[in-house]
């Protein structure tokens, strides 16, 4: 129930992270007993490598505060979307921070915003969709997969999040996102492997007065075909982009100095030679020597209001015939 | 909540609308008979008023007066790109010399005789592609290219739209990045996802100068009918407010945002802690109670601010944010002990040392 707002102390039942350095980071849930693969009830025991902690012990603490291991102590933190992102449970592959702040912030989303998500994975997105658009808003998200769409909804059951989220299990390029959200969504984010095939039902479910959409690919042809796609939908304002996250590493680094004055003048008799080689100090950020990893593409795009839309479709077609001589 | 919607699509006076031609953007407060200078253009923007947001309008020479232009709905758009019929392509460039003053017939002057009769992006790509030796030799890549250039240089059509922050943090960065300290959206983007943004909680922002790209951005995360509160420091007399004017919130959600003065609202703080704390409950003789009634009547709008932000303070804050061309670690360090315990903190700066 740690998910929905400021929180001070820790209840049972809470989702805890427990923070001990920045790679090693968990989450663990604050009950004293848990049921093992056996079946049998056993104390909630975790183990990290600066000792065990009991995780019924939580109960009553203060969220930010260190608690003692054998070894050593970590922080015990409220969890947000950007921390259950790096500990959550991975059922599929995730979509990380950068890409996901990304996404709200071009997909213009806000407190009362009502968004469709397609397909839910580990709920990595969601978590931060549902932050950005309660207490009024709602997110409905949609998943394939039956035990995913299940496991998703305990989960946001089990973090205090039910009333903003509505997880429904549908193949959305088959069936569509349902007439009971026709007309009612600010935004649409899509992933999945063709995504070309939604972006009708996505016009369906985005509102009259408009809308933005987001698809999250990681080929470039799944980009290009879905491009298509809402070019003759009549979208406009497309972009694809891709987010790069590159990790600068600060070193105290020597660089050496050379000194060319000594040259221009003969050397007066009897002074040494003189080494002339200095060395300056300095504290610096290295870039990193490869590229950061690929994750996805992400498109986004606007549909117009009704009352736009033929137009933008009109013009569109040129661009489509353009694309299609240039094949 | 339908009434108030329709209401919002509709462009009025006193609006801040977004102007878009082809890719630029320009930000523009709407009077009654303003005019808007976009590039060499001068538009009389009267037109768009009672039309909707995301129409489009053709730009129209008004007789008489050169790169003058009223504004016209259309339902259609003719592109060149569609309508020119390119006959005949080159295969390569092998025959193509550099020389414009040859390779145009057509002279500055004649062009622009061509622009002040109709700006037609249509008939004037058409009439440079007519009057070049060297179109028809050029590839159909490189023919695609040409037209696409020239249809931008006199393209005369324009849409307006209602401000985002999306839309105002690309356009304030294409502008100038110095205007956002070199915010860019993705920084803005990560600032607000690890500040742990959202509806409920105080935030306070230092910021020197992002035009209030900032303080709008936060604004419209915490949202409006919510209960998230803005404490908005900044270091001179006036706070940089245009985007945050520029997105017209609603009364309710702008006032949750405190603009007070760093310095002023510390001294404040430490020094007049009578004015914000909360006063021991004693029965006030009437006379007395009128007359503290009066002073606070009294006080400027910035005093009152300042106490509205310290007894926020004065019970700590959910989150920090830095955005600062200062050198942070002095700010930081002030305004670190505001900050209940488990809370973010996110100090931005774009130079490294």
């Amino acid at each position: 129930m740690s998910f929905d707002g400021y929180k001070t102390l820790i209840k049972e039942g809470d989702v805890v992270i427990v923070y001990l350095t920045p790679s090693q980071i968990y989450s663990v849930e604050a009950l004293p007993k848990i049921t093992n693969k056996k079946g049998n009830r056993v104390d909630n025991v975790f183990q990290t490598p600066y000792g065990a902690l009991r995780c019924g012990d939580l109960i009553g603490a203060r969220f930010g505060t260190k608690v003692q291991l054998s070894k050593g102590w970590a922080y015990v933190l409220q969890p947000t979307p950007e921390l259950w992102t790096v500990t959550l449970p991975h059922r599929t592959q995730i979509i990380y921070t950068p890409d996901i702040s990304m996404i709200i912030l071009q997909l213009e989303i806000s407190p009362g915003s009502v968004v469709v998500e397609s397909g839910t994975g580990s709920g990595s997105l969601s978590h931060a969709l549902i932050r950005a658009v309660k207490p009024h808003g709602h997110l409905h998200t949609f998943e394939f997969h039956e035990g995913r769409a299940a496991t998703a909804q305990e989960e946001f059951k089990q973090h205090g999040l039910s009333q903003y989220v509505t997880v429904r299990q549908r193949d959305v390029c088959e069936r569509g996102f349902g007439d009971e959200l026709n007309d009612t969504a600010d935004a649409v984010f899509l992933d999945l492997p063709h995504p070309w095939l939604a972006v009708p039902h996505a016009i369906r479910a985005l509102k009259s007065t408009g809308g933005r959409l987001c698809s999250f690919s990681p080929c470039i042809e799944q980009v290009q075909r879905t491009c298509l796609a809402l070019l003759k939908a009549g979208f406009q304002e497309m972009q694809t982009m891709e987010v790069l996250q590159t990790q600068w590493s600060v070193q105290q680094r020597n660089v050496p100095v050379v000194n060319l004055e000594f040259v221009r003048t003969e050397k007066a008799a009897g002074e040494a030679e003189k080494k002339e080689r200095e060395t300056a100090k300095a504290v610096v950020a290295v870039p990193p020597a490869s590229l950061p990893g690929h994750t996805g593409y992400m498109t986004f795009a606007t549909l117009p209001p009704l009352w736009a839309r033929t137009l933008q479709m009109s013009l569109n077609e040129t661009d489509i015939d353009a694309e299609g001589d240039a094949e | 909540m339908e009434i108030m919607d329709s209401d919002r699509n509709t462009i009025k006076i006193g609006d801040y609308v977004v102007v878009q031609r082809q890719g630029y953007t320009k930000l523009h407060k709407l009077k009654a008979h303003s005019k808007l200078i976009l590039g060499s253009f001068n538009i009389e923007m009267d037109n768009i008023v009672n039309e909707k947001y995301s129409d489009t309008f053709q730009m129209k020479n008004t007789p008489g007066n050169k790169k003058h232009y009223i504004l016209e709905k259309v339902q259609q758009i003719n592109s060149p790109v569609e309508t020119l019929n390119i006959e005949k392509s080159g295969s390569d460039n092998r025959h193509i010399t550099n020389d414009n003053e040859i390779s145009q017939v057509l002279t500055k002057e004649d062009i622009d005789k061509l622009k002040d009769e109709e700006l037609n992006s249509n008939n004037i790509v058409g009439q440079l592609v007519n009057n070049s030796k060297t179109f028809s030799m050029k590839t159909e890549y490189s023919q695609e290219k040409y037209i696409k250039k020239k249809e931008k240089k006199y393209f005369e059509y324009v849409q307006i739209k209602r401000p985002t922050i999306r839309i105002l943090a690309q356009m304030f960065y294409r502008q100038d990045p110095t205007k956002t300290l070199g915010i860019r959206i993705d920084d803005l983007s990560q600032i607000l996802a690890y500040a742990n943004i959202h509806s409920e909680g105080n935030v306070v922002l230092y910021d020197s100068g992002t035009s209030g790209l900032m303080s709008a951005a936060l604004m419209n995360a915490l949202g409006h009918s919510s209960t998230g509160q803005l404490i908005h420091m900044h270091p001179g007399n006036e706070c940089q407010r245009n985007a945050f004017i520029a997105m017209q919130f609603p009364k309710e959600q702008s006032e949750r945002c405190i603009n007070v003065n760093l310095y002023s609202v510390l001294r404040c703080f430490y020094q007049q802690k009578n004015t914000f704390q909360e006063q021991e409950e004693i029965e006030e003789p009437e006379a007395k109670r009128q007359k503290t009634e009066e002073t606070s009547a009294q006080k400027k709008s910035w005093q009152l601010d300042n106490e509205r932000a310290c007894k926020i303070l004065n019970e700590k804050v959910d989150c920090l944010i830095i955005t600062a061309k200062e050198h942070p670690v002095n700010i930081v360090k002030e305004l670190i002990q505001f900050l209940n315990g488990n809370r973010n903190l996110v100090v931005f700066r774009r130079t490294q040392k």
